[in-house]
């Protein structure tokens, strides 16, 4: 199965560099969706159905949907060419490489995996897929999260409603 | 009164001051922050009121902490910057109606106006829970639903590019350190089996600790904390940010923000300092930040020319103070003869709230009088205006940290640290840093006195609303009482 994940894992990141390279807005909408094709994926093979379904559904599914909707509607042209900013691609080109040195070594030598986490302690109520557990935990241990989120929804509605007002001309 | 009651008090205002804009009809929107500052001021007492609660079985308290004091502490911080931001807002409130797009016919003049009176006091109830969070989910949410209002608030002016621009710069970086965060919180739940900051600090002061994996949790949430508090070498966004965003959320975000960047910080470093095996390589890594932030704060800001970029890389300098004073704990057996580094943080942070506030006080009341924040705006105030030159006065000698003022005790507090820990290079390089801060502060100090002004200037005294000035007075008088009784303050911390 291991080879799946490479798979998976190269979707995943070819759809991000897609996303950062493509000049064309709609072309890196699709590429964002490539991404999440494949992270999708790999939260399945994690055994996270629910968590690879909703990315799915929700990610790929509606908020793109939304997404290519409001470029569509504005008409944004394809960015023009600048002039490739060298000393900035060298830059981050450079952090980019030390971060994914950094983690390489942090992988070979923290022996990551030696033990796992216990399994989710099945919890009471009628069912057992991943839905009902994962619910009733958010509604039972992770209630008070939950409200702070959605205050947190609140102020990203106001946020949304005030920054986009209709000007007048 | 149980003590979570503060941030639903808070919470609710927030919901009806939005009620208020929607179905009230008001002459002035201004009264909208009013209920806000009248609100904050009861909270702000209630304070005093907490009680701990008898029985912690509910599953809030695996995500609040109970019987802290520290964190009342902070939420108090919270609650009068807050407080003081909308003061400071409601002065500012011609800019923000002139700067947003122009109503539709019929509309209310100042519609848009009561949002930006509404969003702090969500902020300000993300802030109060982030001092009470002690689970990696609840300080998570609680971050994220001050920053999106940070995103938002700093954006307000649409129609002035230096406010879109530090929107937009904002919620990029904002985003990154937000990835660093939840990648730090994924590495640290890995490591230790848990979300809850006590299990973790049991699991990590234990022998089997996976030494190379919990450094790099530690790292990654370093990184990210360090942006939030403004730490270089991550703390390129704050000045063109600081800059750009208007007047008083600038205050909001250099006071608020770092305060409770600093609590999550003091929170998220305890377990790790619990484990020997890991305590003097995460001091190793503090120390660096904090020697890079002295210099990079201070250094910066001496050529600056614009105030608002001055107090900016002030606010960075301040940072790497509060940072210092982190890489001077104590180890467990020194821990209890001094001040431990908590405490001094929190009395900085006590100080610098008041000396940053006065400061964007007087910026704000100068700024609906005169358009631009160069420094050569403030040429010739004292005699323009005497008492406004005076506060300006105080603000600055306590972030320069001169003695008789908050400001002076707190450097004090970090030096005293890390003269007791040996520290020596950390020291030199804060000794120098504080004598760069005296130039740059008392170089405004110097074109308020000295520089004549233009003659074909207007000269008339720049008028001061009631409730500014009433702040202004209450917050010299604190610089001044803090400055010549620091053990008042500390004293609210037992």
């Amino acid at each position: 199965m291991t080879f799946l994940f490479y798979i998976f894992a190269a979707l995943a990141l070819v759809g991000g560099i897609g996303v950062v390279v493509n000049r064309n807005p709609v072309s890196a909408a699709f590429a964002m969706i490539v991404s999440f094709l494949g992270l999708a994926a790999l939260f399945i093979q994690l055994d996270a159905y629910l968590v690879g379904v909703l990315q799915i559904l929700v990610y790929a599914g509606a908020i793109m949907v939304l997404f290519i909707f409001i470029i569509m509607l504005l008409d944004v042209r394809v960015e023009e060419n600048r002039r490739f900013p060298f000393f900035g691609a060298l830059c981050t080109g450079g952090v980019a490489a030390a971060f994914a040195a950094l983690l390489l070594v942090v992988l070979n030598r923290s022996e990551v995996g030696a033990a796992t986490l216990p399994a989710l302690a099945a919890t009471e109520g009628p069912g057992s897929s991943d839905v009902h557990r994962i619910g009733e935990l958010l509604f039972s241990q992770y209630w008070f999260p939950i409200q702070v989120v959605g205050i947190l929804l609140l102020v990203a509605t106001i946020g949304v409603v005030v920054l986009s007002k209709k000007e007048l001309k | 009164m149980p003590v979570y009651f503060l941030e639903i008090i808070v919470v609710s205002l927030g919901i009806i001051m939005l009620l208020v804009d929607a179905f009230v009809k008001l002459e002035d929107k201004r009264s909208i922050a009013w209920i806000g500052m009248l609100g904050l001021v009861v909270t702000f007492g209630l304070l005093f009121r907490v009680q701990w609660p008898e029985s912690t079985e509910s599953p809030f308290w695996n995500f609040y902490t109970t019987g802290d004091q520290m964190a009342l502490y902070f939420k108090g911080i919270a609650i009068l910057t807050t407080l003081v931001v909308l003061i400071m807002a409601s002065d500012y409130s011609r800019i923000v109606v002139d700067q947003t797009a122009p109503p539709e016919k019929g509309a209310h003049p100042q519609s848009g106006l009561g949002e930006f009176f509404a969003l702090p006091m969500f902020a300000c109830a993300g802030l109060m829970l982030m001092a009470s969070a002690n689970h990696l989910v609840s300080i998570f949410v609680a971050l994220e639903t001050v920053t999106i209002a940070f995103y938002v608030m700093v954006a307000y002016l649409r129609r002035n590019v230096g406010s879109l621009e530090a929107g937009v710069k904002y919620l990029i970086l904002g985003a990154l350190s937000t990835g660093f965060l939840v990648y730090g919180f994924a590495w640290l739940y890995g490591m230790t089996g848990s979300m809850q900051l006590e299990e973790i600090k049991t699991a990590l002061s234990g022998d089997n600790v996976n030494v190379i994996g919990s450094l790099f949790a530690f790292s990654l949430i370093l990184v990210a904390l360090a942006f939030k508090v403004g730490g270089a070498p991550f703390h390129f966004w704050i000045p063109d940010v600081y800059q750009g965003a208007p007047t008083p959320i600038t205050a909001f975000l250099s006071v608020g923000s770092k305060a409770a960047g600093f609590i999550v910080l003091l929170r998220l470093i305890d377990p790790f300092l619990s484990s020997s095996e890991l305590v003097g390589k995460i001091i190793l890594a503090v120390t660096v930040i904090a020697v890079l932030t002295l210099i990079v704060g201070n250094l910066s800001a001496l050529p600056q020319q614009n105030f608002k970029r001055l107090l900016a890389y002030s606010s960075v300098a301040h940072a790497g103070f509060l940072l210092m004073a982190l890489a001077c704990t104590p180890t467990a057996s020194q821990a209890g003869e001094f001040l431990s580094p908590a405490k001094v943080i929190a009395f900085y942070l006590g100080a610098y709230l008041l000396m940053t506030l006065l400061a964007f006080l007087v910026m704000t009341t100068v700024r609906v009088q005169i358009p631009g924040e160069d420094l050569t705006s403030y040429k010739g105030l004292a005699k323009r205006s005497p008492f406004l030159a005076f506060a300006m006065i105080i603000s600055m000698a306590s972030l320069a940290g001169i003695p008789l003022t908050a400001g002076f005790f707190g450097k004090f507090f970090v030096f005293q640290l890390a003269v007791q820990q040996q520290q020596w290079f950390l020291l030199t390089v804060g000794l120098v840093g504080a004598g760069a801060g005296f130039y740059y502060y008392l170089k405004i100090a110097a074109s308020m006195f000295l520089s004549e002004q233009d003659p074909k200037d207007d000269i008339s005294a720049i008028p001061v609303g009631t409730l500014s000035r009433i702040a202004m007075i209450v917050l010299i008088a604190l610089i001044l009482i803090g400055g010549l009784n620091p053990a008042l303050i500390i004293g609210l911390l037992s």
